[in-house]
């Protein structure tokens, strides 16, 4: 991503970006994988920064950071001091960024593990910060454009998710269940299993292929 | 009058309304909070029901980032609403009144539905009661600037573990959510939507609202319609031990994959969380490999943002699926029992 497009999605973030070049960054993002990619990521890593502690990101975000950065998820977690953070977070480059970075993959990595099959114990005992994810923010500071150059090379994967049990379910059956349940699901948890029903199913975790060989009756080719 | 929603694109009206509003308060947006947090979510129902819109937004669920449009019309009682992902494979769902039809590019397959939810595609929230405030926790939260606008910051925080809850930011004007957030009870986001673009137009023509799929050549299959009723022996089966709050609110039969027969369905809610129980003789889809023919799924699996718990009651294939913890569809499928066991449930 250029300097000048940093800009604009961090002015864009802002609420600052005038009009017109807002419909250029929009049409932008549509046809650009890499660029979406980093936006949703400095969206939320703002989010977390700027939020006072109301934010936090999601599981999968996280893990991805953190493998952007590590290679490897970390192990444990602690919770970020907001104010401490704020600063960091304009003017959006460099290596404020990806220090950014790599203290929201500490924060959020909180409480991710869940494992297979044990459902119970879905809430893993937080910890405290480790010894490694401390040094990696000021590691990654001299690593800005390897950070970059790897993005694309590293293939993400969301780590130990419960839908790689031995046992569960094809994806595509429990699609077939999730759309059938969305009838009744209310609106806002609804839209959830619409929008992940929309988006490409190269994550077999997500399950979103579409329940096509279920359905009975042809109506014309 | 067309709302316009981008930053530093605002009508000149209103211009003078933030003036207003400047001299009456004097005070930073900061120090503000939506007055009734429960009327503000009922505002938001409405005008995801009522109004016009079409807008952009980003949809990010499990670190993935998704671009989407959404065109919603409302004319003459008649709700036309078309929600499309820009990128990817391009699918488009497009809800017609009581008909909802996905067009899978990829697939090479149009999926037409009958559906009874009237709901926008964006998604409202039911009406907040007595019963919903045993379980939630309604908060409202300073009020913060979103797209160059004064947004009302409303959480719905669950009281256990056994739920979600939401953030929304609304639009102060037009009670828009123009951000959401599905959180789970520690505050740690699952799934998030926040507009890019938004705009409310009185008007919306009808090649907004047509889907750019082009068919030729297309599969077009429709979906049968529900059943009333699953068989005795499937009927049978309830869930004898709830998560607190949680009842049953419709019970019926549905058809799953290939399956010969259809599955007993069952939905229990607590008003804003709900949980279908899926209960069959075999397996619905033919299982693929590595699993052996027929063999039954057991365990938990992430779907979306919430999740499915797979387990054998009885030799029947039991599935209980929400967007809701972990936690939640085990106790359910853990606790379903068949035949003359005691139903505490339907007391």
């Amino acid at each position: 991503m250029s300097e000048q497009i940093r800009e604009q999605v961090s002015a864009f973030l802002d609420g600052e970006l005038p009009s017109t070049e807002t419909e250029l960054l929009l049409k932008r993002l549509t046809r650009d994988g890499e660029l979406r990619e980093s936006f949703g990521r400095y969206a939320l890593i703002g989010e977390a920064l700027r939020g006072g502690g109301q934010t936090l990101l999601t599981k999968g975000f996280a893990s991805r950071v953190n493998l952007t950065i590590d290679g490897e998820p970390a192990p444990a977690a602690a919770t970020l001091v907001p104010g401490k953070a704020a600063r960091w977070w304009r003017p959006f480059a460099g290596v404020a960024v990806v220090a950014g970075v790599a203290a929201v993959a500490i924060v959020a990595m909180q409480q991710r593990y869940e494992a297979p099959g044990v459902a119970g114990a879905g809430v893993g005992a937080p910890g405290a910060i480790t010894a490694r994810a401390i040094t990696n923010a000021p590691a990654a500071m001299s690593a800005a454009p390897v950070l970059a150059a790897n993005r694309e090379a590293i293939s993400y994967t969301v780590p130990a998710a419960p839908a790689s049990a031995p046992n569960a379910a094809p994806s595509g059956r429990l699609t077939n269940y999730m759309f059938a349940h969305s009838k009744y699901s209310y609106g806002l948890a609804q839209r959830g299993v619409l929008a992940d029903l929309l988006i490409n199913d190269e994550d077999p975790a997500v399950a979103a292929r579409p329940p096509v060989q279920q359905v009975p009756v042809l109506v014309a080719p | 009058m067309t709302h316009a929603l981008r930053p530093h694109a605002r009508a000149g009206w209103l211009i003078p309304c933030a003036m207003v509003g400047a001299v009456l308060t004097s005070s930073p947006v900061s120090s503000w909070a939506a007055d009734d947090p429960g009327q503000w979510l009922e505002k938001m129902n409405q005008a995801l029901a009522n109004r016009n819109y079409d807008g952009t937004f980003l949809h990010e669920s499990g670190g993935r980032v998704e671009t989407m449009r959404i065109v919603h019309r409302v004319r003459a009682g008649k709700v036309l609403e078309r929600l499309q992902s820009l990128d990817g494979p391009g699918r488009e769902f497009v809800r017609d009144n009581d008909e909802l039809t996905c067009y899978l590019p990829d697939q090479h397959t149009v999926l037409v539905e009958p559906r009874q939810d009237r709901g926008p595609f964006l998604g409202a929230l039911p009406q907040f009661g007595a019963k919903t405030g045993e379980f939630y926790r309604l908060e409202a939260l300073p009020d913060v600037r979103v797209l160059g606008r004064t947004a009302h910051v409303i959480a719905v925080n669950p009281k256990d573990q056994y739920r979600f809850g939401y953030r929304l930011w609304l639009d102060a004007q037009t009670a828009m959510p123009l951000r959401t957030q599905l959180c789970d009870s520690h505050g740690e986001v699952l799934e998030q939507i926040f507009f890019a673009k938004l705009d409310m137009p009185d008007n919306i023509p009808d090649s907004d609202l047509t889907p750019t799929v082009k068919t030729d050549g297309m599969r077009w299959v429709r979906q049968g319609p529900a059943h009333e009723v699953a068989a005795s022996n499937l009927s049978a089966f309830r869930v004898s031990e709830l998560p607190p709050g949680f009842k049953l609110t419709v019970e019926g039969a549905q058809t799953i994959g290939d399956a010969s027969e259809p599955a007993s369905h069952l939905v229990y809610s607590d008003g804003l969380a709900t949980v279908s129980v899926f209960i069959e003789a075999q397996p619905g889809v033919k299982p693929v490999p590595p699993l052996p023919p027929d063999a039954p799924v057991q365990g938990l699996a992430r779907v979306g943002s919430g999740y499915a718990f797979s387990t054998v009651v009885q030799g029947h294939q039991v599935t209980a699926v929400g967007e809701v913890p972990a936690l939640t569809v085990e106790f359910i499928a853990h606790s379903v029992k068949g035949g003359a066991d005691p139903d505490p449930a339907h007391r």
